[in-house]
């Protein structure tokens, strides 16, 4: 199941449009468990990493996965090779995943575009990795064209999540 | 990197000291956590044994304390060792072999035995293989496993979170703000000092892959390997057996000159032995695909045939007269 939280008060149309697109892509079911608030003392650009680690708890069972959406913007990452801009950030195999959609114009309109960063960072819930195939969800989100993209993954990728989410249940 | 002799063989790794609690990387396997070394007697032998657990799913393994070194059990690399690593990952150096038997062979050699740059190797050449086509699914599994194994690694060496690592690795991958870099098969044919013909790269770009392994003993015909080759499309068909014991097509010219040494050279990934002025080596024959057309008949063209049953003869004489329908006339008595 994958739980979906939001840190502020979204268009309603929005959420359920999301939470169809990750049933149809994960075929787990998905839902709107709630507003809540994010971790006190934070400022925008929010730090990725404390959000994931403190943010409020969502009622869900192990297996379950959370994703914390919200439309402030991520503070980028500074990394060993560089700076990386960061729409979303994710525990490999763990429960929390966050998602920003700041950074796109009518997020109302452009449902799809918000679930496909949405579907990356689940992936990385779940252990997929960044994918080679431009048209992938799971392709690294920060090249020009990952925005144009569909809201699904690839045979490789789909298959992999599947083959997780059916181990995770067993 | 066109591997065409086999690397010698490397002296074994010295064993490594473990202790309780340290974190070692078994290849192919991944992190694991040394929970335990314990003096076990097996098959009327006492060997010291080193338990490890696996920190991704718990997975406990066994390994004698003499084999440690030998199985490839290392320790987390450091991190001046990841440093190396990303930096060869940055350049731009390492393109993967087209001959898909010498690059799986090489790629498994450095899943088990090249440690963390071994792991890099394999993903930079995959990744850059596939910028020139689409990988096939053998070799996707182990670019993921390769890359899955890297960003554990990375992340335990860094002490940084696995999508962390998994972003300091990408951002050199996939630069960011840029698409990738489209490959072109010469910059894989510069790279294999310009023997063209030797790459089988025809061959290869036909969905050759790991998935064909089971083809590996099955020699192409040795004189249509190198027109085929020209052709590119078939380079990797396989023919039925009976074909393949054809002989070779060689014109009059190079069947009348003397016998020379012959020369070997690779097409498309079997070694072919071929006569050295062959006309197959210096100009390839073009054939045209499909079958031959069939020889046009000479003198006016055939009447066309009229189509259905042919009309009944018509019998000769009167024409028997309709029979009475319904029952015959009662007759009186």
């Amino acid at each position: 199941m994958i739980r979906v939280a939001t840190f502020d008060e979204l268009d309603p149309k929005l959420v359920k449009d999301l939470c169809k697109i990750l049933y149809q892509a994960f075929a787990v079911g998905a839902e709107h468990a709630g507003v809540v608030t994010p971790p006190s003392g934070m400022n925008e650009p929010w730090d990725a990493h404390r959000l994931i680690k403190e943010a409020p708890k969502v009622s869900a069972f192990q297996d379950d996965k959370i994703l914390y959406v919200t439309s402030r913007k991520l503070l980028p990452r500074k990394l060993a090779t560089g700076e990386v801009p960061t729409f979303g950030m994710s525990q490999y195999n763990g429960q929390r995943a966050v998602v920003s959609f700041a950074h796109i114009k009518n997020p109302n309109e452009n449902v799809k575009q918000v679930a496909r960063y949405a579907l990356q960072e689940l992936g990385h819930a779940w252990g997929l990795h960044h994918c080679l195939d431009p048209r992938c969800a799971m392709y690294p989100h920060w090249t020009p064209s990952y925005p144009n993209g569909d809201a699904s993954f690839c045979v490789f990728c789909r298959e992999t999540s599947e083959q997780k989410i059916r181990l995770a249940k067993s | 990197m066109a591997e065409t002799t086999a690397p010698p063989a490397a002296p074994p790794p010295p064993n490594i000291k473990l202790a309780v609690g340290d974190r070692v990387v078994y290849p192919n396997q991944g992190l694991c956590k040394v929970t335990g070394i314990d003096t076990k007697e097996v098959a009327g032998q006492k060997l010291t044994m080193v338990s490890l657990l696996r920190e991704e799913d718990g997975a406990k393994v066994m390994v004698p304390e003499a084999k440690v070194g030998a199985i490839g059990v290392r320790k987390v690399s450091s991190g001046a060792e990841v440093e190396k690593v990303l930096d060869f990952v940055r350049s731009d150096s390492d393109k993967a072999s087209l001959d898909w038997k010498a690059r799986a062979r090489t790629n498994v050699e450095r899943m088990a035995t090249g440690g963390l740059l071994g792991l890099a190797e394999v993903v930079k050449g995959l990744q850059v293989l596939s910028e020139l086509r689409p990988l096939p699914t053998k070799e996707r599994e182990l670019y993921n496993d390769a890359r899955h194994l890297l960003v554990a690694e990375i992340s335990a060496s860094l002490n940084i979170l696995e999508c962390d690592a998994e972003d300091t690795v990408d951002a050199l991958l996939f630069p960011v703000g840029k698409e990738r870099p489209k490959r072109t098969a010469e910059e894989f044919r510069a790279l294999a000092g310009g023997d063209d013909d030797e790459l089988g790269l025809d061959g290869d770009l036909m969905g050759g892959g790991l998935e064909d392994e089971g083809g590996e003993e099955e020699p192409q015909e040795p004189a249509e390997g190198g027109e085929e080759a020209a052709e590119g499309e078939e380079g990797e068909e396989k023919k039925p057996a009976a074909k393949k014991e054809k002989k070779p097509k060689v014109s009059r010219e190079a069947a009348t000159q003397p016998q020379e040494p012959l020369k070997k050279s690779v097409i498309s990934d079997v070694d072919v032995t071929l006569p050295q002025a062959s006309p197959i080596i210096t100009e390839p024959i073009k054939r045209k695909r499909g079958r031959p057309p069939k020889p046009k008949p000479e003198g006016p063209p055939p009447e066309p045939k009229k189509r259905g049953r042919p009309p009944k003869p018509k019998p000769e004489g009167p024409p028997p007269e309709p029979k009475k329908r319904g029952r015959p006339p009662k007759v009186a008595k």
